[in-house]
């Protein structure tokens, strides 16, 4: 990061935001000049900032059509025939590739002219062409609990958004804030980090001002949790965000909402448009500003930092920490940034009781937790379960699978392999995960079937790492390049696999990478390695396989 | 080292290797232990740039308590702790620096032996340190393709060996803060970009040299394949630019210079420098460089002896001297010289000739700000340093456009005021500091007391005046808020042009701040009030308390190299070595048992008397060492008629200068890179100067041609040697008293230096120098140019220097500098431009009451209407055909800055 872009795009500040013009500038050089000399910055920062996207210049912007290629999709096998459909009606080069739309419930994803579409609707691609058909999506959504949590429906806006008011009235901060840390709440992007302790931390900054920001970039291949939460419980994660500005003394709330998510945006401007037309806090002499911020195509964006670099307008690259985003964090200010799916906890919390919240769950995993579950599954959707529920009850809550799976990739492409025999073993939560050496990780389970290529699943991690990685950490940059060749090598049996130089390798990213990318690769991998072994054994040269245990890894 | 140096002391351990070490605060874990000479690899570490974290080759073993279970961590941004353990070299770190380095070494072409920084190379070092003996990856995938680009005349670039560790991106930022560097693409696809993906030609580079300077390969370099490692010796000198004073590190090898870089270790510039210090440097050994004695014989000049033109100098000024008096000649210093040098040439004149008729070009630049200073402080001088930049809470910049000018110490600004420093700037165009700072005063030219005045009284008007400070350490305070209190700032508004509402906010921001740090250049001093202008910024100091401590006061930019010095070593007709008045007996007396003679009691001429005296005949002989008087001295015409009507001038060059082809001789003296001494930069700081390659094939150093001069016309012996010199000079100049050649180290010292030897950071600590602080008062008057000449020619211009080139353009010209830029150009605003019927890049004239050029006109907003700006580097412009002869009231220095002019289309 830079501290005089971060300062100079704070010139500017949220009104006229500097990324905002990067995205609409759509690469165009005469007008990156133009931004270049308003914000006083280079033209290398303005042209570099916007070639760090996928959907802003370079040659996969400006399709007519996207296919998505995320794991869930080339698990089910149906992107080949979506991408015939599409060339029926487009020239080649008017089709590009996006990771993941989120649809992994039932695959077959494209986007066209913006709007996203899944299942069925490739067969219409006529009608949806001539704007005479919509997108049929519908998932399941189960919750798995007495009284649900975060899928509790929402019948009165503006009674739902009291809540603040009245707590207001009868609470001090201090207190408040203790609730958040009663409840043992843990941040939903996957790292579980306490939320109170991060909320404090904030809270404790002496600054005029500080932002609070949603981290709605939900860019995991299989996760589609908190699209879930930002179209169908809006008013939830807005809720949050709110106590949180309130508690930390922010004026500002900004919710980075990736591309790939259309309705997302429009759903959630629509309902702060709603939480501003109620007039909550005319009462409160507290000041909030909601406003969404659109990425544009960028899987590191989902990483704090980088997230907040992006909104200033700068390359979304990895920062180092300390200093923590809650002591300098967007435009240099203290900022609290949490997940989607950790707002949107807040009211329940606070409305029944930290301690009804810290009652469910096992261990230091409480509450309850949103699971995505992909067309592997018999009854796919979003399932809201209990912390430390068991994954075979999950499994068999969703019917079991549609056809035979031999793992399951769960907590995104740097979740673990789960093989099948150890589906018994885990309940859901942080924990469990971790002891078993998985990744809970944002809750996305993608079924792995049996047909499918364990090596060349690798292959596509490590690709999906190399085309996402910022660039900055040369573990990452170098490593997921030199991962994929290795494999892709292999495979094509050009050259065999070393096992030592694998496990070193794995072993450099992880120890030596400076985010949860490049370090959180190697732990499918190895995963694959530990269980899978026999089915790949042939990829590798002998001599080196005798060399070392993999078991060991 | 000074008199403070504060140093936080933190009781804290924590342990490298086992063994327990202090803790300093804010240190991170490779700071910690490089200070405490423990060595960790690093490639994307530079420890003038902010940590990183790229490269992961710095990753150390961290555990919280002895034995306890460790983690590794990049130790570049991790701070370090009380009672943690940090394994550098564990057998697990080893192996994982090794293995990163290997990936690096997939994407990076092994072909060291033809690499130009073969055996100076960061990752070579680096690859051997880890013991990398094979790379293992198979068919990799890499960056081989990419193509060098040879475009500019200085900056070279073969992203090939690039390792992607962003230093040139982060120098571009955070040191010089030009943006030029950036990153293109993602992940491995990403790459290094000049501009929206330029070629350093097309980019805005300003050719500082950071980036090639601080990158661990050869992915950046230049034109002289700095970071070779041919040369035979490195010598480190310091910088004959302007006065920032950057240390410079030049590689010589069989007597020629290869290439100069910046060391990192140095106090002033920390590895910096601009392209001026950096690459232009060529001028030295240039086919042009006079190299011998030049008699003019029949209008012609004839090659002559040493001795020879050493007899007809002492024939001819020996016998002015009989006939006219030592009064009848004069000698003007050089700037650019070293301090024994100015030291010598004042005593050749008052020691030998008996004249106190010595100036130098502090004259027509910062001669006011000493005169001004010594009058508000007592000492004529910046109060504090620049390092103060890093502590102060507000900068003020006035008339001065540092980046152009003063480039490392423009930089160091521009750095504090992007990351919003509040901030004014004063200044009638929009520099480049103006354009970041909070508030910019944009002031017509010439009415700079007007603005100060308006500040002073909304201060005052506010409450914000530090009672405490004015009452204990300043005088005349009362006289002198009457006067502001009865001031018509409407009318003032009227005449400065700038709101005084903005003034206002700026006034209350400047008050208000804890510490306030302003810094001035030529755009104060050469105005008919230059010295009155440096006074009001007294005045504002002084009444907010910004006197004294760290991180405020009034720093003059000294525009040269040594001007500093020169008026330091007695280079002025009023005061002699050590600024001690020339007309009192007892400082005559002090000088006289030193050399032996009876000094002249009356102040000596300034420059312009100097010319007026040569037209009335009363000066028959001039002395000019270095200085391109007849190029850059306003009203040329008048210089060169006072020049023409001498019976004898003496031109003492390295190049046959405007000046030097009307001399009568000419004598070839020697660059900074071929003589040793001391300058003394803006912020009083004495550093050595070492000789980089002898002198060029019959040239002298110019002390040395002096101290001959001494000692044939004196008949006593004349060391030229800096270590005998510095030991007279601490004899006679009372704040040099413990500078000692031998005791000066790479950093030098900030006078005044006691006899013990320690420098001084800041002045008037306690009280100052002059006792009390002397408020003045000064209403703003109109200068004599406006008055005169304003109706005829209704426009101002303005001058000042570009980045590219310096002053006269003499040496800058001689060097790639010259294919940067290779004119001076008019900028003048739209709105005046459309009036005029002016184009973009239309050839204009510009006349003003004493004669007219032609040049190329600029559309630019960085003036107003109004108001036009140019350079003087060019002779074949002559910009000074149109100046004049209004000058400072208190010291003659030539109102450059506001000249009448009309502008029309060829």
């Amino acid at each position: 990061m830079s501290e005089n872009l971060t300062q100079l795009s704070a010139r500017k500040g949220l009104e006229e935001n500097l990324f905002e013009q990067i995205v609409k500038a759509k690469g165009d050089p005469i007008r990156l000049k133009d931004i270049a000399k308003d914000y006083k910055v280079g033209e290398a920062n303005i042209y570099g900032a916007s070639t760090a996207y996928d959907f802003i210049q370079g040659d996969n912007a400006n399709k007519k059509a996207y296919v998505c290629n995320g794991s869930s999709c080339l698990c089910a096998g149906t992107q080949d025939s979506v991408k015939q459909q599409l060339k029926r009606h487009f020239q080649e080069d008017e089709i590009g590739h996006v990771t993941c739309l989120g649809r992994c419930h039932e695959n077959s994803s494209f986007q066209l002219a913006g709007e996203n579409f899944s299942g069925d609707d490739i067969n219409n691609l006529t009608e949806i062409i001539n704007q005479q058909s919509d997108s049929s999506e519908s998932y399941h959504v189960e919750c798995r609990l007495e009284k649900p949590l975060l899928t509790e429906l929402i019948e009165d806006v503006d009674q739902y958004y009291q809540l603040i008011n009245q707590l207001a009235k009868q609470f001090d901060r201090s207190q408040l804030l203790q609730q958040v840390v009663d409840s043992g709440l843990r941040g939903r992007g996957g790292a579980g980090f306490p939320t109170g302790f991060k909320w404090q931390s904030c809270a404790n900054e002496k600054s005029q001002e500080k932002y609070i920001v949603c981290n709605a970039d939900e860019g995991d291949p299989g996760a589609f949790s908190d699209r879930y939460l930002l179209e169908e419980r809006p008013h939830a994660v807005l809720f949050g965000m709110l106590v949180a500005g309130y508690l930390a003394g922010a004026q500002w709330g900004v919710l980075y909402i990736r591309d790939e998510y259309p309705d997302s945006v429009s759903l959630i401007q629509a309902a702060i448009e709603e939480f501003e037309s109620l007039e909550i806090l005319k009462e409160l002499n507290f000041n909030f500003q909601f406003k969404i911020v659109r990425g544009a195509g960028a899987y590191i964006c989902g990483e704090e930092t980088a997230l907040l670099r992006s909104i200033e307008g700068q390359r979304p690259m990895v920062s180092v920490r300390p200093p923590f985003p809650t002591v300098k964090g967007l435009f240099g200010k203290p900022t609290i940034l949490n997940n989607v799916e950790t707002f949107a906890a807040i009211h329940w919390i606070l409305e029944n009781s930290a301690g009804q919240y810290a009652n469910l769950g096992n261990g230091r995993s409480t509450g309850s937790k949103l699971l995505s579950l992909d067309s592997c599954f018999k009854r796919p959707g979003i399932y809201e379960i209990a912390m430390g529920e068991t994954l075979a009850s999950v499994i068999e809550q969703a019917g079991g699978f549609v056809k035979p799976i031999k793992a399951l990739h769960i907590g995104g492409p740097l979740g673990g392999l789960v093989p099948v025999e150890k589906f018994d073993q885990l309940t859901v939560d942080f924990e469990s995960f971790a002891e078993h050496g998985f990744l809970l990780g944002h809750g996305s389970i993608i079924g792995i079937p049996e047909s499918q290529s364990i090596a060349e699943y690798i292959e596509h991690l490590f690709e999906f790492t190399e085309v996402e990685s910022c660039g900055k950490c040369f573990p990452c940059r170098i490593g997921s390049v030199r991962g994929k060749e290795m494999f892709a090598q292999a495979i094509k049996g050009e050259n065999l696999l070393d096992k030592e130089l694998v496990e070193d390798l794995l072993q450099t990213m992880e120890q030596g990478s400076l985010c949860a990318l490049g370090g959180g690769v190697p732990l499918p991998v190895k995963n694959a390695l530990q269980y899978f072994m026999p089915e790949m054994q042939h990829l590798f040269d002998t001599k080196s396989l005798q060399k070392i245990s993999v078991a060991e890894v | 080292m000074s008199r403070d140096d504060p140093k936080d002391a933190v009781d804290t351990v924590a342990f490298i290797n086992g063994q327990p070490y202090q803790i300093e605060s804010g240190e991170s874990i490779l700071q910690f232990a490089t200070r405490n000479q423990f060595s960790i690899p690093t490639l994307c570490d530079d420890s003038r740039l902010e940590a990183f974290g790229a490269c992961r080759v710095c990753s150390v073993d961290v555990a919280l308590k002895a034995d306890g279970p460790t983690k590794v961590m990049a130790s570049c941004h991790t701070p370090i702790s009380e009672g943690m353990h940090i394994q550098t070299d564990s057998p697990s770190i080893q192996k994982l620096r090794k293995n990163i380095v290997e990936l690096v070494l997939t994407d990076h072409p092994l072909d060291c032996l033809t690499c130009e920084v073969n055996g100076n190379c960061e990752l070579q070092d680096v690859a051997a340190d880890v013991g990398i003996r094979n790379v293992r990856y198979k068919n990799s995938a890499n960056h081989g393709h990419y193509e060098k680009d040879t475009s500019h005349p200085y900056m070279r670039s073969d992203l090939s060996k690039c390792i992607n560790c962003y230093r040139c991106v982060r120098a571009c930022d955070e040191i010089q803060g030009e943006f030029v560097l950036g990153i293109e693409g993602r992940g491995f696809a990403s790459k290094i970009i000049k501009g929206g993906n330029l070629s350093f030609d097309e980019s805005a580079c300003v050719s500082c040299g950071a980036c090639a300077q601080t990158c661990p390969t050869s992915a950046i370099s230049d034109v002289f394949e700095s970071k070779s490692v041919q040369a035979e010796e490195k010598i480190r000198t310091i910088c004959s630019y302007c006065g920032v004073g950057c240390n410079l590190e030049v590689s010589v090898k069989n007597n020629e210079v290869l290439s100069i870089r910046a060391p990192n270790d140095a106090e002033v510039n920390q590895g910096h420098t601009c392209l001026k210090g950096r690459y232009a440097w060529r001028f030295y050994n240039h086919p042009d460089r006079l190299t011998s004695p030049l008699i003019k014989k029949n209008g012609e000049f004839v090659e002559a002896s040493w001795e020879e033109a050493y007899s007809l100098i002492e024939s001819k000024l020996t016998q002015l001297k009989q006939s006219y008096g030592g009064d009848s000649i004069a000698g003007i210093s050089s700037a650019r010289c070293t301090n024994e040098e100015n030291y010598l040439m004042q005593k050749l004149l008052r020691a030998v000739i008996n004249t106190n008729n010595i100036d130098c070009c502090a004259r027509v630049c910062h001669s006011p700000t000493a005169y001004g200073m010594q009058q508000s402080f007592g000492t004529g001088a910046a109060t504090n340093s620049i390092k103060d930049i890093e502590h102060t809470g507000f900068i003020m910049v006035i008339g001065a456009n540092p980046t152009s000018a003063h480039p490392v110490t423009g930089a160091k600004i521009k750095q504090k005021l992007m990351k919003g420093l509040p901030s004014i700037v004063i200044d009638p165009v929009r520099t480049e500091v103006a354009r970041f700072a909070t508030y910019h005063l944009q002031l017509r030219p010439g009415t700079n007391v007007a603005l100060l005045n308006m500040m002073s009284y909304f201060i005052i008007e506010a409450g914000l005046v530090d009672q405490e400070f004015v009452e204990q350490r300043c005088e005349d305070w009362n006289g002198f808020k009457q006067s502001i209190l009865d001031l018509d700032i409407n009318q003032l508004e009227a005449i400065t042009g700038v709101e005084q509402d903005l003034v206002k906010q700026a006034a209350i921001a400047y008050a208000k701040a804890d510490r306030a740090m302003s810094f001035h250049g030529l755009g104060v001093t050469e105005h008919s009030q230059g010295s009155r202008t440096v006074m009001n910024i007294a005045n504002l100091a002084m009444m907010t308390g910004n006197i004294g401590r760290v991180g405020v006061g009034v720093n003059p930019l000294r525009g040269q190299n040594n001007v500093q010095g020169a008026a330091d070593m007695g280079c002025q007709p009023h005061q002699g070595a050590g600024y001690l008045p020339v007309d009192i007996a007892e400082n005559q007396k002090k000088y006289e048992v030193h050399y032996g003679v009876a000094m002249p009691t009356t102040d000596g001429l300034k420059i312009p008397q100097m010319f007026n005296a040569a037209i009335d005949g009363s000066l028959k002989a001039l002395w000019v060492l270095g200085e391109d008087i007849a190029q850059t001295d306003p009203n040329q015409q008048h210089v060169l008629q006072a020049l023409e009507n001498l019976d004898f001038l003496i031109v003492q060059e390295i190049f046959m200068s405007e000046t030097a082809k009307l001399a009568d001789i000419v004598l070839p003296g020697s660059s900074f890179l071929e003589k040793s001494g001391t300058f003394t930069n803006g912020e009083r700081r004495i550093q050595a100067v070492n000789a980089a390659v002898k002198p060029l094939q019959g040239c002298k150093t110019d002390g040395q041609i002096l101290a001959d001069m001494i000692e044939r016309m004196s008949g006593k012996p004349q060391s030229a040697e800096p270590d005998e010199l510095l030991k007279e000079i601490s004899q006679i100049v009372p704040f040099f008293a413990g500078v000692k050649w031998d005791e000066l180290g790479q950093q030098g010292k900030q006078w005044p230096v006691l006899d013990d030897g320690l420098g001084t950071d800041i002045l008037h600590t306690t009280e100052f120098r002059r006792g009390k602080g002397k408020f003045h008062y000064y209403p703003w008057q109109e200068t004599q140019e406006m008055l005169d000449n304003s109706h005829a020619f209704p426009f101002i211009l303005t001058t000042s220097r570009i980045l590219e080139h310096y002053n006269a353009a003499t040496m800058t010209r001689r060097t790639g500098n010259g294919e940067l830029v290779d004119k001076d150009i008019l900028l003048i605003n739209p709105k005046d431009a459309e009036q005029k019927n002016i184009n973009n890049h239309d050839q204009v004239k510009l006349q003003s009451h004493r004669g007219e050029i032609e040049m190329l006109a600029e559309l630019s907003e960085k003036v107003k209407p109004g108001v036009l700006f140019t350079t003087f580097h060019f002779p074949e412009l002559m910009v000074n055909r149109l100046t004049g002869d209004v000058c400072d009231t208190e010291t003659m220095c030539p109102e450059y800055k506001v000249v009448a002019v009309d502008v029309k289309r060829v």
